[in-house]
């Protein structure tokens, strides 16, 4: 290893999302940088996740002066969590995305590989940023809730899936659905959220982390 | 402090953002403090701060940048005026945090375990860039650092958690 990729390796590891001009350059002609680029990436998905601990695991117990503030509370939330339950907001989402997938049906058989200038025109209509190692075979800025969304299919090694950046839709936990035939898991990332789908299998954590570590809104 | 500051709840967009963004200050102040009790302290106390300063905030898209750096001047007053011990990494991890547990994933919590381990001055950059999309800029200004540095103390805080993820580390440019 030479010193400059000593020095990309450290503005890689520095920020692996906002790479200068020359990093990239040299990463485009560097197997072993790029490679160190790709692992840098699914590390920070593995590290979102770990930072984003489980708050329901966070609260120390009451005490005791706190226990009929807490009582009601309690009846509150059983309330609210029925009305939660019943209006279910995020499977809701899960449907909607399913079925604006449907209709762009022929997505899923692109084969070629889409050039970045293609993809960053969609992403910049959403003013949405991503970065991905995946090869992406399919974009479209289309309209969902009243915005425009990325709509990408990116080629996996378990297959085509469908990728959706909504940065306007929150999710507060990572959720896996099953709808019409597809497999899918809606992402929580940062003030935002991602939804995936495949067909024949689940989405594998590996791509989840990879997607969620790429997306900046 | 258990209240919950008045004003931040209701309506307003500014008290929903306060509200939405709750649960990532609450994780960010735990990874400074490294004590659950602290860390609500330190956010009750910046929700407080931001409320009276919401007038500061003129990009809501700068919220959450801006938010983190008050908990940090939040995590540093506490300290300072409440003379806190310091909390031992080792004691923490002896404790078994529940806090760090991950349901079915060791890997994750190995990997919280080993961000809880880093110097203070790896952890904290590494979770203002990730949690909190900090610009590697606005890590500089708020730490009184250069670019160039804050890039050095996040490519080696990545380097160390490297191994603990399955990859090899990298060579450092400087050592």
């Amino acid at each position: 290893m030479n010193n400059d990729c000593r020095h990309v390796r450290v503005a890689i590891g520095g920020d692996p999302h906002a790479l200068p001009p020359e990093v990239t350059a040299h990463i485009a002609t560097c197997a072993a940088c790029r490679q160190f680029h790709e692992e840098t990436l699914s590390l920070d998905g593995r590290l979102r996740a770990a930072l984003e601990l489980p708050l329901t695991k966070f609260r120390r117990p009451a005490p005791p002066a706190r226990r009929f503030a807490m009582a009601a509370s309690v009846a509150l939330a059983i309330l609210a969590g029925a009305g939660v339950w019943l209006f279910r907001p995020q499977p809701a989402l899960a449907e909607e995305v399913v079925e604006h997938v449907r209709h762009e049906g022929g997505s899923w058989g692109m084969q070629e590989v889409l050039p970045a200038a293609r993809i960053a025109e969609v992403l910049a209509k959403a003013g949405v940023a991503f970065d991905t190692s995946m090869p992406v075979v399919y974009a479209s800025a289309c309209p969902f809730h009243g915005r425009r969304v990325p709509h990408l299919v990116v080629q996996t090694a378990d297959g085509p899936m469908t990728v959706m950046l909504l940065a306007h839709e929150k999710v507060s936990e990572r959720q896996k659905f099953s709808e019409d035939g597809y497999q899918g898991m809606l992402l929580p990332a940062g003030e935002g959220s991602i939804a995936v789908l495949a067909r024949g299998g689940e989405v594998p954590d590996a791509v989840a982390a990879n997607l969620v570590s790429g997306v900046r809104w | 402090m258990n209240a919950r500051p008045r004003g931040t709840t209701g309506g307003s967009p500014f008290a929903r953002l306060l509200e939405m963004l709750r649960p990532d200050l609450v994780r960010f102040a735990y990874w400074l403090a490294r004590d659950r009790a602290v860390a609500e302290d330190v956010v009750q106390e910046t929700l407080i701060r931001a409320w009276k300063s919401r007038e500061e905030l003129k990009d809501q898209a700068a919220a959450r940048p801006w938010l983190f750096t008050i908990v940090r001047r939040e995590h540093a007053r506490l300290f300072e005026r409440k003379r806190l011990p310091t909390v031992d990494v080792d004691q923490v991890e002896a404790l078994g945090d529940p806090a760090l547990a991950s349901d079915g994933d060791a890997g994750l919590e190995d990997l919280r375990r080993a961000i809880m381990q880093l110097p203070d001055e790896y952890r904290e950059p590494l979770v203002m860039q990730v949690l909190g999309g900090l610009t590697t800029t606005e890590i500089g200004t708020e730490l009184g650092l250069t670019q160039a540095a804050v890039l050095t103390r996040l490519f080696r805080a990545r380097n160390r958690l490297r191994v603990i993820y399955g990859l090899a580390a990298a060579e450092d440019a400087d050592e």
